[in-house]
């Protein structure tokens, strides 16, 4: 077994090894106090981008560009938010999410919309920064916002795609089973 | 729609709900947070440039919510949360005028007054009770079809 077969049996021990979250996902609040938690940190993630990403876009230009910006660390919130809820669910139940196609989906979007960031402000985010009231951004700007939008909307829609394409249980035996990850009844 | 023909019909009303939840909620959350010292360089009255996107995700999910209602009515008109997740967005909305209202005229003052601010902190215990709400529907319905 190697390459990533190995990775994501990797992945399921080491979120497996949580098992007091795990435990405390399992109870009867647990997991809806922690999906609750999950879609309040999106609502905050996608308000305060939309903000960033259409003045980016040309909507309310009278804002300067840089006052915009100062919505972004409610962003990265939301952002924590959900990243700490999120990883709560894959704690209490990784082979549901590290053999679930939609899951690899999102997680591509996320890391698209990061490295999309990333290459914003390695190269023209000063420059962008430095727009004030009513100028306009560059086209690159523009574009950085539209792939940014995209990859969240598609972040949410791969995430609420996700609870479909639930491999299912996979016995008691995690790690072993999982490789080859056939859905069973649970007992 | 429970049975369409398409796979993606009840997933993807779904999907839509959770954008427009995120629209929404999120575009009010963050007017409520810069009346109460967020981003302070923004001048609020600017903000209503952002609420033709609040107001799309509001019909968004509207419209995505009666296709879900309509999938399973009995679900939802026999669970009490149901008719407490609407009502909160009632009144929601009707904060969301209110502060608008006020925040947004030509001469509103650029600093929001204590009333404003207690507006906004009502806003945001709105809204993310009412996602509260909606999150839990999944959890406290006592019968999913009429008959079962």
């Amino acid at each position: 077994m190697t390459g990533i077969h190995a990775f994501q049996m990797k992945l399921v021990k080491a979120f497996a090894s949580f098992t007091s979250v795990g435990a405390s996902m399992h109870t009867h609040w647990g997991w809806p106090a922690a999906e609750t938690v999950h879609f309040i940190g999106l609502s905050l993630l996608l308000g305060t981008l939309v903000l960033w990403d259409l003045r980016l876009l040309g909507v309310g230009k009278r804002i300067p560009v840089a006052a915009a910006h100062q919505m972004i660390r409610w962003t990265l919130a939301g952002f924590a938010v959900t990243a700490v809820s999120g990883v709560s669910f894959l704690m209490a139940e990784p082979t549901e999410y590290i053999y679930n196609s939609a899951f690899h989906f999102k997680m591509l979007f996320i890391a698209i919309a990061g490295v999309n960031a990333a290459v914003f402000y390695l190269t023209i985010g000063r420059r962008t920064l430095a727009r004030g009231t009513d100028q306009d951004t560059s086209l690159p700007a523009k574009i950085f916002a539209v792939i940014s939008l995209s990859m969240w909307i598609g972040v949410i829609v791969s995430g609420r795609l996700l609870t479909f394409y639930r491999p299912g249980w996979c016995g008691t035996d995690i790690p072993e089973i999982v490789a080859t990850c056939v859905p069973q009844k649970r007992p | 729609m429970r049975e369409s023909p398409s796979f993606f019909a009840f997933p993807m009303m779904l999907s839509l709900h959770a954008i427009g939840m995120g629209l929404a909620a999120g575009v009010n959350g963050a007017l409520a947070m810069r009346l109460l010292g967020a981003a302070r360089a923004i001048p609020v009255p600017e903000l209503k440039r952002f609420f033709p996107a609040m107001w799309f995700g509001f019909w968004i999910n509207a419209l995505s919510g009666v296709a879900l209602f309509i999938a399973y009515p009995t679900k939802a008109l026999t669970n009490p949360v149901f008719y407490l997740k609407l009502a909160l967005i009632a009144v929601a909305i009707g904060l969301s005028r209110a502060t608008t209202r006020r925040v947004f005229a030509a001469d509103a003052a650029p600093d929001p007054a204590p009333h404003v601010r207690r507006l906004a902190v009502l806003s945001l215990i709105c809204w993310t009770s009412a996602i509260t709400a909606g999150r839990l529907l999944a959890y406290t319905y006592t019968h999913i079809l009429a008959g079962t």
